[in-house]
């Protein structure tokens, strides 16, 4: 006879997401998750906000991936009102995102690792995303939430020494992962955990939509900053990390190649930056009209759809968010586990409920 | 009809010039005892236990090795993941952190879950302390003189009765856990009956290859056995195994799946607070401690060494093992434990079957070899 067990809220691992799982001895049946505990109500706060108000807002729907989300927000708002930003702050734009990615995927390592008790990866994953969020700190003015991407450019210009400090960064973070492949990757325990745990098919990743590093890591090879590109990324030469296997060490192997890539981007965007303002004059209002952009967040693809009725606040905004369809995934794999594979599972998804409820 | 009521043979008054202290009656046997508490031999005995309950190995040390033990494991912890650790509590380096901690522990309150049964509830974390602190009575520390060792309970039996009271601990979760009447604390109790199959078949056979070469279930005579060569040279297989199934007995990470953190929360042990929890606590570093001290009797000479007090030896290479068993924590992840029962009966009982087949080969040699 199953028994319902609440996975959830007073957990050490599960954070703000409940999973109910439905329990039989050590197995678990079936998983029912239950959404909407930091549900904020973002979508309809847009519609009392002014435009650009809403950039710090939209932020806040993914923490740990801020200006990704900031980026994604612009994009759509910029679309509709059919500007092109400077080339200069497109660049900038893409130091920005991918050393948000880098930070979002330290995260998701790290938290990975501490599902099978490995402080050891946890702390030095954490403590090199330190360093990261001091680069953004010395370009933004912040380190978590940066509110550096608006609609028309970017807030400021590079700081000085910042050429120079990012690559002394780059260069020990590029040493650093190479640690990381030793200890966690090639760790037998590790992989005795996570290899083979959570297989999602091709077909299935396709028919869920799942998205971001968990579609690539079951063999999809699409990534929205090569097949739609957006600020620079058409310029830069980046490749898209594909692997088959689509298991829980895969995912985990797809974000740790997706850091090496980005801290080249970042290596290129800093080599080819074009001189020129930041930032351009955008309309007061937005004009009528509907759009749909999307771009590659640390978690997946993030979708914006945005009617403007030409006031200056948003008519409609939809954020189709990456977590949230990547929890279909967690569902349908979380069924006729071991209840030591529910943590692994849902922490190699990279699945934040700030994002999913928004 | 009246019983036969012995009568009080005439004491000797202990102070000469005092009446003789008015002893009570006491039918047949308990007379004897009576009599022999009032002998100079009662103190001798009372001495004797006392200071090893309460100095060494008892209560004194175990403190004092649990707030050594606790402050070596998190600043080896935190060295590893490239941190401080404990630094501010204490003279140095936080040594105090544990009595900080204690004391924290004491002013918490001691919660009853609603539905728990109240009696095994609150039973449990005494009996797994009492239990931890009982092998601590059948271990020789160091010899005292010809044939005579520094043990509070000698007995020729003393591995045996060690083995066969470790499989008492995973009962006493059961009880905790089903006590709780909480899905993951019945969890983690039916967890640690799992894990009891898994390592118990190999720790008996590895301990039975170093008894088969001693010839004997005595501690001591194995310790002694071991004046020549140390057993881990013949027995290092067995060592591996004995190691492995220990810690999974002791619950030390990356084989403490009964109390899983991440998967539930604190296993049987989910629902104590206060002290109750700190002897849990306490208990899994007492278990430390005995497991550090069998390996050292077993396999790696006991108290043998040059130079030093027998007893530094055993103490030195007791820390050296506590170390081992600790560091696992911050090299590996936890298994799962499934993937622990596969480990315990594919891979640790054929290697320790091979260990026990080396130890008889080694036994018939010995004996054909002209000495």
């Amino acid at each position: 006879m199953p028994v319902r067990v609440a996975w959830g809220i007073q957990h050490p691992m599960s954070g703000h997401l409940t999973l109910y799982l439905d329990v039989d001895g050590d197995y678990v049946i079936n998983t029912e998750p239950d959404v909407g505990y930091t549900h904020r109500g973002l979508e309809k706060t847009a519609e009392y906000r002014h435009f650009i108000q809403f950039v710090p807002i939209i932020e806040r729907a993914c923490n740990f991936d801020a200006s990704n989300f900031a980026l994604g927000y612009a994009r759509a708002v910029e679309a509709l009102m059919g500007v092109e930003v400077p080339e200069r702050a497109k660049y900038l734009r893409v130091i920005a995102a991918e050393l948000s990615r880098i930070m979002s995927h330290l995260y998701a390592q790290a938290l990975l690792s501490m599902t099978g008790g490995f402080e050891t990866m946890t702390v030095w994953s954490a403590n090199d995303r330190e360093l990261i969020l001091d680069l953004l700190e010395m370009l933004t003015g912040a380190r978590v939430t940066h509110t550096y991407i608006v609609p028309g450019g970017v807030r400021a210009d590079l700081p000085e020494g910042f050429k120079g400090r990012s690559e002394e960064v780059l260069s020990y973070l590029e040493r650093r992962i190479w640690d990381y492949y030793k200890m966690l990757f090639q760790n037998k325990t590790f992989q005795d955990r996570t290899m083979g745990v959570g297989v999602l098919s091709r077909e299935e990743a396709i028919e869920l939509g799942v998205t971001g590093p968990n579609l690539r890591a079951s063999g999809v090879d699409f990534d929205t900053r090569r097949d739609d590109p957006y600020a620079a990324y058409d310029k830069l030469d980046f490749n898209v990390v594909v692997f088959k296997e689509g298991d829980s060490y895969t995912r985990a192997l797809v974000r740790f190649y997706e850091i090496a890539e980005s801290i080249k981007i970042i290596r290129q965007a800093l080599k080819d930056l074009p001189e020129g303002p930041v930032k351009c004059k955008v309309p007061p209002a937005l004009p009528k009209g509907e759009v749909y952009t999307r771009v590659e967040t640390g978690r997946g693809e993030l979708g914006i759809y945005l009617v403007g009725a030409g006031g200056n606040r948003p008519y409609r905004l939809k954020i189709s968010a990456p977590s949230f369809r990547n929890l279909m995934g967690l569902i349908h794999l979380c069924r006729d586990v071991p209840m030591g594979d529910i943590p692994v599972i849902y922490y190699s998804f990279d699945i934040l409920l700030l994002d999913v409820d928004r | 009809m009246s019983l036969p009521i012995p009568t009080p043979s005439p004491l000797e008054p202990l102070i000469p010039g005092l009446p003789p202290l008015p002893l009570p009656v006491l039918p047949p046997p308990l007379n004897k005892l009576v009599e022999f508490i009032a002998t100079p031999d009662f103190i001798k005995l009372a001495v004797d236990l006392g200071l090893k309950l309460l100095l060494f190995p008892g209560l004194t040390f175990i403190m004092l090795y649990a707030m050594l033990a606790v402050w070596a494991e998190r600043k080896l912890h935190a060295r590893i993941h490239l941190r401080i650790g404990p630094y501010h509590v204490g003279p140095i380096l936080g040594l105090f952190q544990l009595v900080a901690d204690g004391i924290k522990l004491l002013g918490k309150e001691i919660i009853t879950p609603k539905e728990a049964h109240k009696l095994g509830y609150h039973l449990a974390p005494l009996l797994i302390m009492v239990l931890s602190m009982t092998f601590l009575a059948f271990i020789p520390y160091f010899p005292i003189g010809e044939g005579r060792y520094w043990t509070i309970y000698y007995t020729e039996y003393s591995l045996l009765v060690i083995l066969a009271l470790t499989s008492l601990k995973p009962f006493i979760m059961i009880l905790a856990g089903w006590a709780s009447n909480n899905k993951y604390t019945t969890m983690g109790a039916m967890r640690a009956a799992f894990q009891l199959l898994a390592y118990e078949v190999p720790l008996m056979l590895s301990a039975a290859s170093v008894v088969m070469l001693a010839g004997s279930f005595d501690l001591a005579k194995i310790a002694e056995a071991q004046a020549g060569m140390w057993y881990i040279v013949p027995c290092f297989l067995g060592f591996i195994v004995f190691f492995v199934a220990t810690m999974a007995e002791i619950c030390r990470r990356p084989l403490d799946i009964i109390t899983a953190e991440q998967e539930i929360v604190f296993g049987p042990w989910t629902e104590y607070t206060g002290m109750e929890y700190g002897l849990i606590m306490m208990a899994e570093y007492v278990d430390v401690a005995v497991a550090s001290f069998l390996v050292t009797m077993l396999f790696l000479g006991g108290w043998h060494g040059p130079g030093l007090h027998p007893l530094a030896w055993v103490l030195i290479k007791m820390g050296v093992m506590s170390v081992f068993f600790m560091i696992g924590r911050s090299v590996w992840p936890r298994l799962r434990i499934d993937q622990l029962l596969d480990a315990g009966w594919r891979k640790l009982i054929p290697v320790s079957l091979i260990q026990v087949v080396i130890a008889l080969l080694l036994v018939q040699a010995l004996k054909v070899m002209p000495a």
